[in-house]
């Protein structure tokens, strides 16, 4: 099964050309990272992916599990086991985290034909996920990240994460705005999910979460492609000489 | 039927019938709705309608067969029908209700002092044809639910005085069960005494023959309390205009409303909020969301007079535009005349906030629940202070509304 293939993929938003022949393939169980200068076109990967509707797709192909995910919507790709970590989680007042995320499993459960969980059974699982990630039950009366410092909000990714159980997550520079305790809790928490039916596709531009979750393979990206593969010591590689050789 | 002919044949008709001072004085006001005599670049009341259709409709009014009722769900709990206007007379240890009669002309009169130049009470005093006089008594602590119901092709036009006593606490509801093609004019002068606490939620669902226009005229003395909460569901045009006038030391005044508009219909809203006293608190803040060709206005206006140190009023409009064809004309007003005073007015109007529909929807959870959960989201801090079953009512009431947008 082709778990993420990436073929030649072209994007651009407002005319602006983004993605540039982008290629990729990530298997199942693999842990992947790409870092790359400011604009290179990181961030646009993980919307596109995730199907944010601002993007146009120009021509490629994307194939997550056998099915072509540019023939999915947004909702119909978090459905089938992919997940976005946001760099800037948005603040949503009003929307209660407990009921939404009740909703958000109980979609994907019907997706895949499984019995949507109860309110018991699914407030014991967030009571738990919670936990684990030192998240107080107070915060899970509030609103989707309304009010919650930088490190919350991180952390409350994360806890969806662990809720939705995805196949693939995309982490798109969760480490930025954390501070050192605030990342070692995120990466612990990431960690602990990881597993050999999982994949993760991380992006970010410091080696020091790279520290923490340690990827089988890192991507230099630039100018809207993939220009060096190698493993963990390529991110060693740019922390000591910057971009400039690639 | 033209406003002449309507004046000619129904005037004179029922309240007030003997009474020279008011047939002259109705006289005057038709001259001035003839003449047009408004000052229109200024006057709230006259944006976006015309005179002469405003007078167009077919006056029809008499005297019910059904008997209105009073129900005592309890002690504290009363249940009132207003049918066409009129109420049953009645009176125990915590209230008093009685229909208009002309012994109450002087208080009619009176009314004058607070009113502003609004052609919709001028269109009501011409044509008054029912009023009821609601005396709370001191202490009293009462819910008081109250429903309007009008029957097909009934033309109200009703002048209503509240008095609450000094130290009473009161919620009141009131709920239109509008039948068919009727026109609702309907004016209420509220007093509030000292030390008084009143919680007032206005209900307005109904269908799009009707027509509403509910004004009302709060007057708040020294430390009282009167929030007004509308929630608009209505098919049929709304338009709601309230005043507040804060006359009494550490009074506080909040005007709140929210309204839910789709398909051609519309909706004008004001609020208006006068600080005559030192340490006064007011708030005015009405959100919409519009859907199709809708369109609404909301006008808020604070007024701090000289003498209203301490003051602190705040106002703020939001919506939310569901269409590019729908639209909502918001007007903050400020006129601040004491030194000593915290005001701010803000306003926000636009589309569903795109991020956070994208946010939800990376969670697995599909666009119309993902709207369905921001709109909701847009009044959930408004119906946090509403006893349940105020809050069932708007919740079915959202609800019906939230799935008309996923059909459309």
């Amino acid at each position: 099964m082709i778990f993420l293939n990436i073929n030649n993929l072209n994007v651009s938003i407002e005319g602006k050309k983004i993605l540039n022949d982008f290629n990729i393939s990530i298997n199942e169980g693999e842990v992947h990272a790409i870092m790359g200068p400011n604009g290179c076109g990181k961030s646009t990967l993980a919307n596109v992916l995730a199907g944010n509707e601002e993007y146009e797709v120009n021509s490629g192909k994307v194939i997550f599990k056998n099915q072509d995910l540019l023939d999915l919507n947004i909702e119909e790709r978090a459905q089938k086991g992919l997940f976005l970590a946001f760099q800037y989680p948005v603040e949503i007042p009003g929307v209660n985290i407990t009921p939404f995320l009740h909703a958000s499993i109980n979609s994907k459960l019907k997706n895949e034909k499984k019995p949507e969980l109860d309110n018991l059974s699914f407030a014991k699982l967030l009571r738990k996920n919670a936990e684990e990630l030192g998240i107080s039950t107070d915060m899970l009366k509030r609103s989707i990240n309304t009010g919650f410092s930088g490190g919350e909000k991180k952390r409350y990714e994360i806890l969806q994460m662990s809720i939705l159980n995805p196949e693939l997550t995309i982490f798109d520079e969760t480490d930025s705005g954390l501070d050192v305790d605030a990342l070692r809790i995120v990466t612990e928490g990431i960690n602990r999910f990881k597993n050999p039916k999982k994949s993760f596709l991380i992006i970010t531009h410091y080696q020091k979460l790279l520290d923490y979750i340690r990827p089988d393979y890192v991507h230099v990206m630039r100018n809207g492609k993939i220009v060096k593969s190698g493993d963990i010591s390529l991110a060693t590689e740019i922390e000591a000489s910057g971009y400039q050789n690639f | 039927m033209t406003f002449e002919n309507n004046f000619i044949n129904h005037s004179k008709e029922y309240i007030f019938l003997d009474n020279e001072t008011i047939l002259n004085q109705r006289e005057k006001v038709f001259k001035k709705i003839i003449q047009k005599n408004y000052d229109k670049k200024n006057n709230e009341s006259l944006k976006n309608i015309t005179i002469s259709e405003l007078g167009k409709f077919n006056y029809f009014y008499k005297p019910q067969k059904e008997d209105p009722t009073i129900s005592l769900i309890d002690n504290s709990n009363y249940e009132i029908r207003v049918i066409n206007g009129i109420c049953k007379n009645y009176e125990d240890d915590n209230i008093e209700i009685r229909n208009f009669t002309n012994l109450d002309f002087k208080r009619f009169l009176n009314q004058d002092k607070n009113n502003f130049d609004d052609i919709i009470i001028d269109i009501n005093n011409v044509f008054l044809n029912s009023g009821i006089f609601f005396n709370i008594k001191s202490e009293s602590r009462l819910n008081i639910r109250l429903i309007h119901d009008t029957s097909d092709n009934f033309t109200i036009f009703q002048n209503n005085f509240i008095n609450f006593k000094k130290n009473c606490e009161v919620q009141l509801e009131d709920h239109f069960h509008l039948k068919h093609n009727s026109i609702n004019n309907i004016n209420y002068n509220i007093e509030v005494e000292e030390d008084a606490i009143i919680k007032h939620n206005i209900f307005q669902n109904f269908s799009n023959s009707n027509k509403l226009y509910l004004t009302s005229n709060t007057v708040c003395k020294k430390n009282s309390s009167y929030n007004q909460n509308t929630y608009n569901f209505s098919a049929g045009f709304v338009r709601n205009f309230h005043h507040a006038h804060l006359n009494g030391e550490f009074a506080n005044a909040s005007l709140k409303g929210c309204f839910f508009l789709k398909d051609d219909n519309a909706c004008t809203n004001k609020t208006n909020i006068i600080h005559n006293a030192e340490n006064c608190v007011s708030n005015q803040t009405y959100k919409g969301i519009l859907n199709n060709h809708s369109n609404a206005n909301y006008y808020s206006n604070t007024f701090v007079s000289e003498n209203a140190q301490k003051t602190e009023g705040y106002q703020l409009s939001k919506g939310i535009l569901l269409t590019d064809n729908c639209s909502f004309f918001s007007k903050p007003e400020l006129r601040i005349f004491a030194d000593d005073v915290k005001c701010s007015h803000g306003s926000t109007i636009g589309p569903v906030d795109e991020s956070a529909l994208y946010y939800l929807r990376s969670r697995g959870i599909n666009k119309n629940q993902a709207m369905k959960m921001i709109i909701s989201s847009f009044i959930e801090e408004d119906l946090k202070n509403l006893d349940s079953e105020s809050a069932k009512i708007i919740s079915n009431n959202l609800s019906d509304y939230l799935n008309s947008l996923v059909n459309d």
